[in-house]
Protein backbone atom coordinates (compact mmCIF):
# COMPACT_ATOMS: atom_id res chain seq x y z
CA UNK A 1 0.00 0.00 0.00
CA UNK A 2 2.44 2.36 0.46
CA UNK A 3 4.30 2.99 -2.51
CA UNK A 4 3.99 6.62 -4.22
CA UNK A 5 0.51 6.51 -5.60
CA UNK A 6 -0.75 6.27 -1.96
CA UNK A 7 0.25 9.59 -2.04
CA UNK A 8 -0.76 10.90 -5.18
CA UNK A 9 -4.16 9.44 -3.52
CA UNK A 10 -3.59 11.09 -0.62
CA UNK A 11 -3.71 14.09 -2.64
CA UNK A 12 -6.57 13.71 -4.54
CA UNK A 13 -8.15 12.93 -1.62
CA UNK A 14 -7.98 16.39 -0.36
CA UNK A 15 -8.73 18.05 -3.81
CA UNK A 16 -11.86 16.15 -4.34
CA UNK A 17 -13.12 15.55 -1.00
CA UNK A 18 -14.00 19.62 -0.77
CA UNK A 19 -17.14 21.08 -1.77
CA UNK A 20 -15.43 23.55 -3.57
CA UNK A 21 -13.95 21.60 -6.11
CA UNK A 22 -17.01 20.23 -7.13
CA UNK A 23 -18.69 23.63 -7.44
CA UNK A 24 -15.76 24.80 -9.94
CA UNK A 25 -16.65 21.53 -11.85
CA UNK A 26 -20.04 22.24 -11.99
CA UNK A 27 -19.61 25.79 -13.18
CA UNK A 28 -17.30 24.83 -15.77
CA UNK A 29 -19.92 22.33 -17.26
CA UNK A 30 -22.66 24.34 -16.64
CA UNK A 31 -20.87 27.16 -18.74
CA UNK A 32 -19.55 24.84 -21.07
CA UNK A 33 -22.65 23.33 -21.75
CA UNK A 34 -24.69 26.64 -22.01
CA UNK A 35 -23.20 28.43 -24.63
CA UNK A 36 -24.39 27.08 -27.43
CA UNK A 37 -27.93 26.43 -26.27
CA UNK A 38 -27.70 29.94 -25.54
CA UNK A 39 -26.86 31.05 -28.94
CA UNK A 40 -29.98 28.31 -30.11
CA UNK A 41 -32.42 29.79 -28.55
CA UNK A 42 -31.38 33.70 -29.35
CA UNK A 43 -30.44 33.06 -32.96
CA UNK A 44 -34.04 32.49 -35.19
CA UNK A 45 -32.69 32.37 -38.33
CA UNK A 46 -31.20 28.60 -38.97
CA UNK A 47 -29.06 29.71 -41.56
CA UNK A 48 -26.68 32.08 -39.14
CA UNK A 49 -26.10 29.32 -36.93
CA UNK A 50 -22.68 28.48 -35.67
CA UNK A 51 -21.11 25.27 -36.72
CA UNK A 52 -20.23 22.75 -34.51
CA UNK A 53 -16.03 23.27 -34.18
CA UNK A 54 -17.05 27.04 -34.57
CA UNK A 55 -19.25 27.00 -31.33
CA UNK A 56 -16.91 24.67 -29.81
CA UNK A 57 -14.14 27.16 -30.42
CA UNK A 58 -16.13 30.09 -29.12
CA UNK A 59 -17.05 28.17 -25.74
CA UNK A 60 -13.47 27.07 -25.67
CA UNK A 61 -11.77 30.86 -25.83
CA UNK A 62 -14.70 31.97 -23.17
CA UNK A 63 -14.76 28.91 -20.90
CA UNK A 64 -10.86 28.20 -21.05
CA UNK A 65 -10.06 31.48 -18.57
CA UNK A 66 -12.36 30.02 -16.13
CA UNK A 67 -10.46 26.24 -16.81
CA UNK A 68 -7.09 28.51 -15.66
CA UNK A 69 -8.82 30.20 -12.50
CA UNK A 70 -10.15 27.17 -11.15
CA UNK A 71 -6.57 25.05 -11.62
CA UNK A 72 -4.32 27.91 -10.18
CA UNK A 73 -7.24 28.23 -7.23
CA UNK A 74 -6.36 24.30 -6.55
CA UNK A 75 -2.63 24.58 -7.10
CA UNK A 76 -2.50 27.86 -5.05
CA UNK A 77 -4.11 25.87 -2.26
CA UNK A 78 -2.12 22.62 -2.68
CA UNK A 79 1.30 23.98 -0.23
CA UNK A 80 -0.15 26.71 0.96
CA UNK A 81 -3.12 25.30 2.55
CA UNK A 82 -0.91 22.59 4.39
CA UNK A 83 0.58 25.37 5.80
CA UNK A 84 -2.49 27.68 6.78
CA UNK A 85 -3.95 24.79 7.94
CA UNK A 86 -0.59 23.63 9.85
CA UNK A 87 -0.82 19.73 8.71
CA UNK A 88 2.16 20.44 6.63
CA UNK A 89 4.06 19.29 10.15
CA UNK A 90 1.62 16.21 10.61
CA UNK A 91 2.47 15.07 6.19
CA UNK A 92 6.12 15.91 6.55
CA UNK A 93 6.81 14.00 9.82
CA UNK A 94 6.52 10.44 7.70
CA UNK A 95 8.66 8.16 6.18
CA UNK A 96 8.60 10.10 2.46
CA UNK A 97 10.98 12.80 1.05
CA UNK A 98 9.91 16.45 0.56
CA UNK A 99 10.83 16.03 -3.22
CA UNK A 100 8.13 13.26 -3.11
CA UNK A 101 5.84 15.02 -1.14
CA UNK A 102 6.04 17.99 -3.52
CA UNK A 103 6.04 15.49 -6.63
CA UNK A 104 2.82 13.89 -5.29
CA UNK A 105 1.03 17.38 -4.73
CA UNK A 106 2.52 18.52 -8.49
CA UNK A 107 0.83 15.40 -10.64
CA UNK A 108 -2.61 15.38 -8.36
CA UNK A 109 -2.83 19.31 -9.79
CA UNK A 110 -1.67 18.17 -13.27
CA UNK A 111 -4.19 15.54 -12.85
CA UNK A 112 -6.85 18.03 -11.77
CA UNK A 113 -6.19 20.80 -14.95
CA UNK A 114 -6.88 17.50 -17.17
CA UNK A 115 -9.92 16.71 -15.89
CA UNK A 116 -11.11 20.42 -15.55
CA UNK A 117 -9.84 20.44 -19.23
CA UNK A 118 -11.93 16.73 -20.04
CA UNK A 119 -15.10 18.20 -18.55
CA UNK A 120 -15.08 21.58 -21.08
CA UNK A 121 -14.11 19.85 -24.12
CA UNK A 122 -17.22 16.75 -22.99
CA UNK A 123 -19.77 19.06 -22.39
CA UNK A 124 -18.54 21.72 -24.88
CA UNK A 125 -18.64 19.63 -27.63
CA UNK A 126 -21.62 17.12 -26.65
CA UNK A 127 -23.72 20.68 -26.63
CA UNK A 128 -22.10 21.86 -29.93
CA UNK A 129 -23.23 18.73 -31.66
CA UNK A 130 -27.03 19.23 -29.99
CA UNK A 131 -27.23 22.70 -30.51
CA UNK A 132 -25.11 24.03 -33.00
CA UNK A 133 -25.61 23.63 -37.14
CA UNK A 134 -23.74 20.29 -38.66
CA UNK A 135 -22.82 22.46 -41.64
CA UNK A 136 -21.25 25.95 -41.83
CA UNK A 137 -18.04 25.46 -39.91
CA UNK A 138 -15.90 28.59 -41.54
CA UNK A 139 -12.94 27.51 -39.85
CA UNK A 140 -11.62 24.94 -42.45
CA UNK A 141 -11.17 27.86 -45.54
CA UNK A 142 -8.32 29.28 -42.84
CA UNK A 143 -6.33 26.82 -42.60
CA UNK A 144 -5.17 23.24 -44.01
CA UNK A 145 -6.42 21.18 -41.23
CA UNK A 146 -9.80 20.29 -40.63
CA UNK A 147 -11.98 21.96 -38.17
CA UNK A 148 -11.61 19.27 -35.24
CA UNK A 149 -7.52 19.43 -36.06
CA UNK A 150 -7.65 23.20 -35.56
CA UNK A 151 -9.90 23.41 -32.68
CA UNK A 152 -7.79 20.16 -30.66
CA UNK A 153 -3.98 22.23 -31.30
CA UNK A 154 -6.28 25.49 -30.34
CA UNK A 155 -6.89 24.04 -27.25
CA UNK A 156 -3.30 22.39 -26.61
CA UNK A 157 -2.25 25.58 -27.38
CA UNK A 158 -4.56 27.22 -24.69
CA UNK A 159 -3.54 24.30 -22.36
CA UNK A 160 0.49 24.65 -22.29
CA UNK A 161 -0.79 28.40 -21.38
CA UNK A 162 -2.75 26.99 -18.33
CA UNK A 163 0.07 24.48 -17.43
CA UNK A 164 2.78 27.08 -17.25
CA UNK A 165 0.46 29.61 -15.22
CA UNK A 166 -0.61 26.58 -12.96
CA UNK A 167 3.18 25.33 -12.62
CA UNK A 168 3.98 29.63 -11.26
CA UNK A 169 0.93 28.96 -8.95
CA UNK A 170 2.30 25.80 -8.07
CA UNK A 171 5.79 27.84 -7.06
CA UNK A 172 4.46 31.27 -5.62
CA UNK A 173 2.54 28.74 -3.36
CA UNK A 174 5.65 26.65 -2.53
CA UNK A 175 8.21 29.80 -1.64
CA UNK A 176 5.58 32.36 -0.04
CA UNK A 177 3.28 29.85 1.68
CA UNK A 178 0.38 32.25 0.31
CA UNK A 179 -2.80 31.10 -1.31
CA UNK A 180 -3.97 34.51 -1.94
CA UNK A 181 -1.10 35.79 -3.43
CA UNK A 182 -0.50 32.80 -5.41
CA UNK A 183 -3.89 33.21 -7.43
CA UNK A 184 -3.53 36.77 -7.42
CA UNK A 185 0.05 36.84 -8.93
CA UNK A 186 -1.34 33.93 -11.64
CA UNK A 187 -3.97 36.00 -12.47
CA UNK A 188 -2.43 38.78 -13.32
CA UNK A 189 0.42 37.56 -15.17
CA UNK A 190 -2.83 35.28 -17.38
CA UNK A 191 -4.39 38.78 -18.69
CA UNK A 192 -1.89 40.79 -18.36
CA UNK A 193 0.19 38.31 -20.70
CA UNK A 194 -0.75 39.69 -23.51
CA UNK A 195 -0.16 43.37 -22.56
CA UNK A 196 3.61 42.44 -21.60
CA UNK A 197 3.73 40.89 -25.01
CA UNK A 198 2.72 43.72 -26.86
CA UNK A 199 4.84 46.54 -24.44
CA UNK A 200 7.92 44.45 -24.81
CA UNK A 201 7.88 43.82 -28.26
CA UNK A 202 11.02 41.73 -29.13
CA UNK A 203 11.32 43.74 -32.26
CA UNK A 204 12.20 47.21 -30.49
CA UNK A 205 13.64 45.34 -26.91
CA UNK A 206 16.38 42.26 -28.01
CA UNK A 207 16.14 40.77 -24.64
CA UNK A 208 12.35 40.70 -24.69
CA UNK A 209 12.93 37.66 -26.94
CA UNK A 210 13.54 35.79 -23.75
CA UNK A 211 11.01 36.83 -21.83
CA UNK A 212 8.29 34.41 -20.84
CA UNK A 213 5.17 37.08 -21.94
CA UNK A 214 6.45 36.89 -25.31
CA UNK A 215 6.14 32.65 -26.17
CA UNK A 216 3.10 32.53 -23.43
CA UNK A 217 0.81 32.09 -26.33
CA UNK A 218 1.88 29.99 -29.18
CA UNK A 219 -1.60 30.13 -31.12
CA UNK A 220 0.50 32.51 -33.06
CA UNK A 221 2.04 29.66 -34.73
CA UNK A 222 -1.20 28.23 -36.15
CA UNK A 223 -1.38 30.87 -38.70
CA UNK A 224 2.61 31.51 -39.30
CA UNK A 225 5.79 30.06 -38.96
CA UNK A 226 7.31 33.24 -37.38
CA UNK A 227 6.37 33.80 -34.05
CA UNK A 228 7.40 37.39 -32.10
CA UNK A 229 10.27 39.05 -32.71
CA UNK A 230 10.92 36.30 -35.22
CA UNK A 231 11.08 33.63 -33.47
CA UNK A 232 10.57 29.68 -34.02
CA UNK A 233 7.79 27.55 -32.71
CA UNK A 234 11.30 25.54 -31.54
CA UNK A 235 12.59 28.65 -29.71
CA UNK A 236 8.97 28.86 -28.18
CA UNK A 237 9.07 26.08 -26.68
CA UNK A 238 12.68 26.11 -25.64
CA UNK A 239 11.85 29.89 -23.77
CA UNK A 240 8.94 28.26 -22.39
CA UNK A 241 10.20 24.43 -20.91
CA UNK A 242 13.42 26.95 -19.43
CA UNK A 243 11.23 28.74 -17.37
CA UNK A 244 9.29 25.58 -16.58
CA UNK A 245 12.05 24.56 -15.58
CA UNK A 246 13.32 27.14 -13.06
CA UNK A 247 9.52 27.38 -11.74
CA UNK A 248 9.98 23.61 -10.66
CA UNK A 249 13.34 23.77 -9.50
CA UNK A 250 12.31 27.26 -7.08
CA UNK A 251 9.23 25.06 -5.69
CA UNK A 252 11.70 22.42 -5.29
CA UNK A 253 14.31 23.77 -3.91
CA UNK A 254 12.52 26.00 -1.11
CA UNK A 255 10.49 23.15 -0.18
CA UNK A 256 12.92 20.99 0.34
CA UNK A 257 15.17 23.28 2.48
CA UNK A 258 12.22 25.14 4.45
CA UNK A 259 12.15 25.13 8.13
CA UNK A 260 8.63 24.43 9.01
CA UNK A 261 8.65 26.60 12.62
CA UNK A 262 5.33 28.52 13.85
CA UNK B 1 17.63 1.87 37.71
CA UNK B 2 18.17 -2.37 36.13
CA UNK B 3 20.88 -3.96 34.83
CA UNK B 4 19.00 -4.56 31.38
CA UNK B 5 17.95 -0.85 31.54
CA UNK B 6 21.04 -0.16 31.84
CA UNK B 7 22.52 -2.41 29.08
CA UNK B 8 19.76 -1.18 26.18
CA UNK B 9 20.34 1.22 23.83
CA UNK B 10 18.82 4.75 24.20
CA UNK B 11 15.57 5.01 21.50
CA UNK B 12 16.95 8.69 21.08
CA UNK B 13 20.51 10.14 21.34
CA UNK B 14 21.06 14.15 20.48
CA UNK B 15 24.42 14.51 19.85
CA UNK B 16 25.29 17.96 19.99
CA UNK B 17 22.50 19.42 18.59
CA UNK B 18 22.36 23.10 17.79
CA UNK B 19 20.41 25.29 15.86
CA UNK B 20 21.26 28.73 14.88
CA UNK B 21 19.59 31.29 12.96
CA UNK B 22 21.54 34.41 11.81
CA UNK B 23 23.43 35.12 15.01
CA UNK B 24 20.96 34.09 17.20
CA UNK B 25 21.56 30.52 19.01
CA UNK B 26 18.12 29.14 19.85
CA UNK B 27 19.28 25.34 20.96
CA UNK B 28 23.11 24.60 22.09
CA UNK B 29 25.01 21.72 21.58
CA UNK B 30 22.49 19.50 23.62
CA UNK B 31 23.35 16.26 24.55
CA UNK B 32 20.60 13.83 25.54
CA UNK B 33 20.04 10.45 25.93
CA UNK B 34 16.56 8.89 26.43
CA UNK B 35 16.16 5.76 27.60
CA UNK B 36 13.58 3.26 26.26
CA UNK B 37 10.61 2.65 28.29
CA UNK B 38 10.71 5.93 29.56
CA UNK B 39 8.16 8.74 30.04
CA UNK B 40 10.81 11.14 29.39
CA UNK B 41 9.77 15.09 30.44
CA UNK B 42 11.70 17.95 28.39
CA UNK B 43 11.21 20.77 30.80
CA UNK B 44 11.36 24.55 30.73
CA UNK B 45 9.98 28.11 30.41
CA UNK B 46 8.61 29.35 27.53
CA UNK B 47 10.79 30.34 24.96
CA UNK B 48 13.47 27.83 26.02
CA UNK B 49 13.88 25.65 23.13
CA UNK B 50 11.88 22.67 23.68
CA UNK B 51 10.01 23.01 20.39
CA UNK B 52 12.82 24.01 18.35
CA UNK B 53 14.64 20.68 19.55
CA UNK B 54 11.27 18.78 19.29
CA UNK B 55 11.17 20.10 15.86
CA UNK B 56 15.02 18.98 14.86
CA UNK B 57 13.97 15.74 16.34
CA UNK B 58 11.18 15.35 13.39
CA UNK B 59 13.29 16.36 10.94
CA UNK B 60 10.66 19.86 10.26
CA UNK B 61 13.82 22.49 10.56
CA UNK B 62 17.27 21.52 9.51
CA UNK B 63 19.89 20.47 12.43
CA UNK B 64 22.58 23.42 12.16
CA UNK B 65 25.24 21.06 13.81
CA UNK B 66 24.95 18.05 16.19
CA UNK B 67 23.04 15.09 15.12
CA UNK B 68 19.82 13.24 16.42
CA UNK B 69 19.83 9.51 16.03
CA UNK B 70 16.86 7.76 16.52
CA UNK B 71 16.99 3.93 17.11
CA UNK B 72 20.49 4.60 15.45
CA UNK B 73 19.06 6.17 12.46
CA UNK B 74 20.70 9.83 12.17
CA UNK B 75 17.64 12.12 10.99
CA UNK B 76 20.20 14.10 8.89
CA UNK B 77 21.43 11.70 6.68
CA UNK B 78 18.79 8.65 7.14
CA UNK B 79 15.76 10.36 7.78
CA UNK B 80 12.98 7.88 6.18
CA UNK B 81 14.92 5.11 8.91
CA UNK B 82 15.09 7.30 11.66
CA UNK B 83 11.68 8.91 11.19
CA UNK B 84 9.89 5.15 10.33
CA UNK B 85 9.99 4.27 14.45
CA UNK B 86 8.32 7.66 15.48
CA UNK B 87 5.53 9.25 16.34
CA UNK B 88 4.98 12.51 16.62
CA UNK B 89 2.35 16.00 17.44
CA UNK B 90 4.34 18.97 17.19
CA UNK B 91 2.59 21.46 18.91
CA UNK B 92 -1.39 21.18 18.02
CA UNK B 93 -2.94 18.23 16.58
CA UNK B 94 -3.68 19.63 13.36
CA UNK B 95 -5.64 17.79 11.02
CA UNK B 96 -7.49 18.02 7.74
CA UNK B 97 -11.09 19.78 9.52
CA UNK B 98 -13.08 18.91 6.28
CA UNK B 99 -11.88 15.28 6.39
CA UNK B 100 -13.86 12.91 9.29
CA UNK B 101 -11.44 11.77 11.72
CA UNK B 102 -11.40 8.33 10.06
CA UNK B 103 -10.37 9.71 7.04
CA UNK B 104 -7.55 11.73 8.28
CA UNK B 105 -5.79 8.34 9.88
CA UNK B 106 -6.39 6.93 6.39
CA UNK B 107 -4.35 9.30 5.03
CA UNK B 108 -1.71 9.04 7.70
CA UNK B 109 -1.68 5.03 7.65
CA UNK B 110 -1.07 5.29 3.35
CA UNK B 111 1.89 7.61 4.05
CA UNK B 112 3.17 4.13 6.40
CA UNK B 113 4.30 0.49 5.50
CA UNK B 114 1.68 -2.13 7.49
CA UNK B 115 -0.81 -0.41 8.79
CA UNK B 116 -3.55 -2.30 8.33
CA UNK B 117 -7.73 -1.49 8.63
CA UNK B 118 -7.30 -3.43 11.81
CA UNK B 119 -4.77 -1.53 13.54
CA UNK B 120 -6.98 1.92 12.59
CA UNK B 121 -9.48 0.45 14.72
CA UNK B 122 -7.01 -0.33 17.38
CA UNK B 123 -5.55 2.98 17.70
CA UNK B 124 -9.54 4.83 17.71
CA UNK B 125 -10.39 2.12 20.35
CA UNK B 126 -7.58 3.10 22.53
CA UNK B 127 -7.87 7.05 22.47
CA UNK B 128 -11.59 6.17 23.26
CA UNK B 129 -13.43 8.22 19.83
CA UNK B 130 -15.43 5.68 19.77
CA UNK B 131 -18.11 6.52 16.98
CA UNK B 132 -17.54 10.21 16.84
CA UNK B 133 -14.26 9.31 14.47
CA UNK B 134 -16.81 8.89 11.83
CA UNK B 135 -17.31 13.02 12.23
CA UNK B 136 -15.72 16.00 10.73
CA UNK B 137 -12.69 17.26 12.22
CA UNK B 138 -14.17 20.32 12.18
CA UNK B 139 -17.18 19.21 14.93
CA UNK B 140 -14.45 18.20 17.42
CA UNK B 141 -13.75 19.75 20.64
CA UNK B 142 -10.19 20.64 21.69
CA UNK B 143 -9.83 17.26 23.23
CA UNK B 144 -11.40 15.57 20.78
CA UNK B 145 -8.87 16.66 18.19
CA UNK B 146 -6.08 16.13 20.82
CA UNK B 147 -7.12 12.48 21.00
CA UNK B 148 -7.51 12.34 17.05
CA UNK B 149 -3.67 13.51 17.41
CA UNK B 150 -2.45 10.50 19.81
CA UNK B 151 -4.25 8.29 17.30
CA UNK B 152 -1.92 8.94 14.23
CA UNK B 153 1.07 9.23 16.32
CA UNK B 154 0.52 5.77 17.24
CA UNK B 155 -0.72 4.21 13.54
CA UNK B 156 3.28 3.08 12.77
CA UNK B 157 3.42 1.44 16.30
CA UNK B 158 6.21 3.69 16.83
CA UNK B 159 9.15 3.14 19.71
CA UNK B 160 9.56 6.77 20.44
CA UNK B 161 6.05 9.36 20.75
CA UNK B 162 7.10 12.95 20.42
CA UNK B 163 4.50 15.00 22.00
CA UNK B 164 5.40 18.98 22.23
CA UNK B 165 3.11 20.45 24.84
CA UNK B 166 0.24 17.76 25.10
CA UNK B 167 -1.50 19.33 27.48
CA UNK B 168 -1.87 23.07 26.59
CA UNK B 169 -5.67 23.65 26.51
CA UNK B 170 -6.66 20.32 27.58
CA UNK B 171 -9.09 20.38 30.88
CA UNK B 172 -8.07 18.75 34.19
CA UNK B 173 -10.37 15.41 32.66
CA UNK B 174 -8.34 15.51 29.71
CA UNK B 175 -5.17 15.82 31.32
CA UNK B 176 -5.82 12.89 33.45
CA UNK B 177 -7.07 10.85 30.76
CA UNK B 178 -3.50 11.46 28.34
CA UNK B 179 -1.35 10.74 31.72
CA UNK B 180 -3.42 7.46 31.88
CA UNK B 181 -2.88 6.21 28.30
CA UNK B 182 0.70 7.28 28.06
CA UNK B 183 1.22 5.15 31.06
CA UNK B 184 -0.80 2.64 29.22
CA UNK B 185 1.32 2.57 26.28
CA UNK B 186 4.47 2.78 27.71
CA UNK B 187 3.11 -0.43 29.97
CA UNK B 188 1.82 -2.43 27.45
CA UNK B 189 3.81 -1.50 23.73
CA UNK B 190 6.79 -0.70 25.36
CA UNK B 191 6.84 2.34 23.68
CA UNK B 192 9.08 5.48 24.77
CA UNK B 193 7.03 8.74 25.08
CA UNK B 194 9.29 12.21 24.81
CA UNK B 195 6.56 14.94 26.18
CA UNK B 196 7.73 18.41 26.66
CA UNK B 197 6.16 21.00 28.93
CA UNK B 198 6.72 23.97 30.92
CA UNK B 199 4.18 22.33 33.35
CA UNK B 200 5.69 21.27 36.45
CA UNK B 201 3.33 19.63 38.09
CA UNK B 202 2.16 18.21 35.21
CA UNK B 203 5.72 16.46 34.43
CA UNK B 204 5.80 15.46 37.66
CA UNK B 205 2.95 13.49 37.73
CA UNK B 206 3.34 11.84 34.42
CA UNK B 207 7.35 11.66 33.65
CA UNK B 208 10.10 8.90 34.88
CA UNK B 209 12.95 11.15 34.05
CA UNK B 210 13.12 14.79 32.84
CA UNK B 211 15.30 16.65 31.45
CA UNK B 212 15.44 20.71 31.93
CA UNK B 213 16.19 23.09 29.01
CA UNK B 214 16.65 27.00 29.87
CA UNK B 215 17.81 29.42 27.22
CA UNK B 216 18.28 26.54 24.83
CA UNK B 217 21.06 24.70 26.40
CA UNK B 218 20.19 21.63 28.88
CA UNK B 219 20.87 21.97 32.70
CA UNK B 220 19.94 19.06 34.09
CA UNK B 221 18.33 15.31 33.94
CA UNK B 222 16.85 14.06 36.80
CA UNK B 223 15.32 10.86 37.99
CA UNK B 224 11.50 11.64 39.08
CA UNK B 225 10.82 7.76 39.73
CA UNK B 226 13.28 5.36 40.72
CA UNK B 227 12.54 2.03 38.50
CA UNK B 228 12.71 -1.33 39.59
CA UNK B 229 13.97 -2.16 43.27
CA UNK B 230 16.06 0.19 44.90
CA UNK B 231 16.11 1.40 48.65
CA UNK B 232 14.31 4.33 49.84
CA UNK B 233 16.04 7.45 49.20
CA UNK B 234 17.84 9.65 51.46
CA UNK B 235 16.55 12.87 51.79
CA UNK B 236 16.79 15.53 54.67
CA UNK B 237 14.69 15.89 57.85
CA UNK B 238 14.31 19.02 59.59
CA UNK B 239 14.30 18.57 63.56
CA UNK B 240 12.64 22.05 65.13
CA UNK B 241 14.13 21.35 68.60
CA UNK B 242 14.02 23.99 71.64
CA UNK B 243 18.35 23.46 71.78
CA UNK B 244 19.49 22.45 68.31
CA UNK B 245 23.31 22.58 69.85
CA UNK B 246 22.42 19.67 72.27
CA UNK B 247 20.54 18.18 69.59
CA UNK B 248 23.53 17.83 67.62
CA UNK B 249 26.00 16.85 69.73
CA UNK B 250 23.11 14.08 70.84
CA UNK B 251 22.85 12.77 67.08
CA UNK B 252 26.06 13.23 66.32
CA UNK B 253 25.17 14.33 62.45
CA UNK B 254 23.75 16.97 60.69
CA UNK B 255 24.34 20.61 60.28
CA UNK B 256 22.21 23.44 61.98
CA UNK B 257 19.84 25.27 60.18
CA UNK B 258 16.84 27.18 60.29
CA UNK B 259 16.30 27.12 64.22
CA UNK B 260 16.62 23.41 63.94
CA UNK B 261 18.83 20.27 63.28
CA UNK B 262 19.17 18.99 59.73
CA UNK B 263 20.07 14.91 59.01
CA UNK B 264 20.33 13.75 56.04
CA UNK B 265 18.85 10.04 57.15
CA UNK B 266 16.35 7.34 55.92
CA UNK B 267 12.94 6.75 56.75
CA UNK B 268 13.67 4.00 59.84
CA UNK B 269 16.24 6.41 61.48
CA UNK B 270 14.32 9.50 61.61
CA UNK B 271 12.14 8.04 64.05
CA UNK B 272 15.28 6.82 66.23
CA UNK B 273 16.53 9.96 66.02
CA UNK B 274 13.15 11.62 67.33
CA UNK B 275 13.13 8.88 70.30
CA UNK B 276 16.89 9.50 71.08
CA UNK B 277 15.94 13.53 71.44
CA UNK B 278 13.29 12.85 73.41
CA UNK B 279 14.52 10.59 75.80
CA UNK B 280 17.74 13.31 75.99
CA UNK B 281 15.30 16.08 77.09
CA UNK B 282 15.27 17.36 74.07
CA UNK B 283 11.62 19.22 73.08
CA UNK B 284 11.11 18.16 69.46
CA UNK B 285 8.36 20.44 67.97
CA UNK B 286 8.19 19.02 64.76
CA UNK B 287 9.94 17.10 62.01
CA UNK B 288 10.11 17.85 58.59
CA UNK B 289 11.01 15.92 55.34
CA UNK B 290 12.89 18.77 53.31
CA UNK B 291 12.73 16.78 50.28
CA UNK B 292 12.20 19.25 47.49
CA UNK B 293 9.67 19.34 44.91
CA UNK B 294 10.21 19.36 41.72
CA UNK B 295 9.31 23.06 41.56
CA UNK B 296 11.53 24.36 43.83
CA UNK B 297 14.72 22.30 41.99
CA UNK B 298 13.26 23.99 38.49
CA UNK B 299 13.21 26.94 40.12
CA UNK B 300 16.89 26.34 41.68
CA UNK B 301 18.36 25.00 38.27
CA UNK B 302 17.34 27.39 36.10
CA UNK B 303 17.49 30.49 38.75
CA UNK B 304 13.92 31.78 38.54
CA UNK B 305 14.98 33.46 35.86
CA UNK B 306 12.99 34.36 32.86
CA UNK B 307 13.37 34.42 28.85
CA UNK B 308 16.70 36.22 28.48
Amino acid sequence: MSNFTALIHNENIKIYSRARTWIMLIILAVFSAFLPALMYFTMDNPASRLGVWDSFQMIVSVVFFLNTIFVVVIAADSVAGEFTWGTIKMLLIRPWSRSQILLSKYISIVLFSLLCTAVLIVFGLASSFIFASPTGDTLSSITAWSPAEYSFIDLLCRYVTLFLTVTLAFMISSVFRASGLAIGLSMFIMFAQGIFAALLNPDVFEWARYLIFTHMDLRVYMGSDIGPGGATLGFSIAVLAVYYVIFLAVSWFVFRKRDVAG
Amino acid sequence: MSNTEMLSEPVARLQGVTKKIGSKTLVSNLTLDIPPGQIFGFLGPNGAGKTTTIRMMVGLISISSGDVLISGHSIKNNYKEAIASVGAIVENPEMYKFLSGYQNLRQFARMVPGVSKQRIDEVVELVGLGQRIHDKVKTYSLGMRQRLGVAQALLNRPKLLVLDEPTNGLDPQGIRELRDYLRLLCREEGTTVFVSSHLLSEMELMCDSVAIIQNGQLLEVKQLKEVGNVTMPIGETLFEVDDAEAALALIGQGTLKSGGLVVEAAREEIAEFNARLVAGGIKVYSIKSLARTLEDQFLEVTGGEGIE
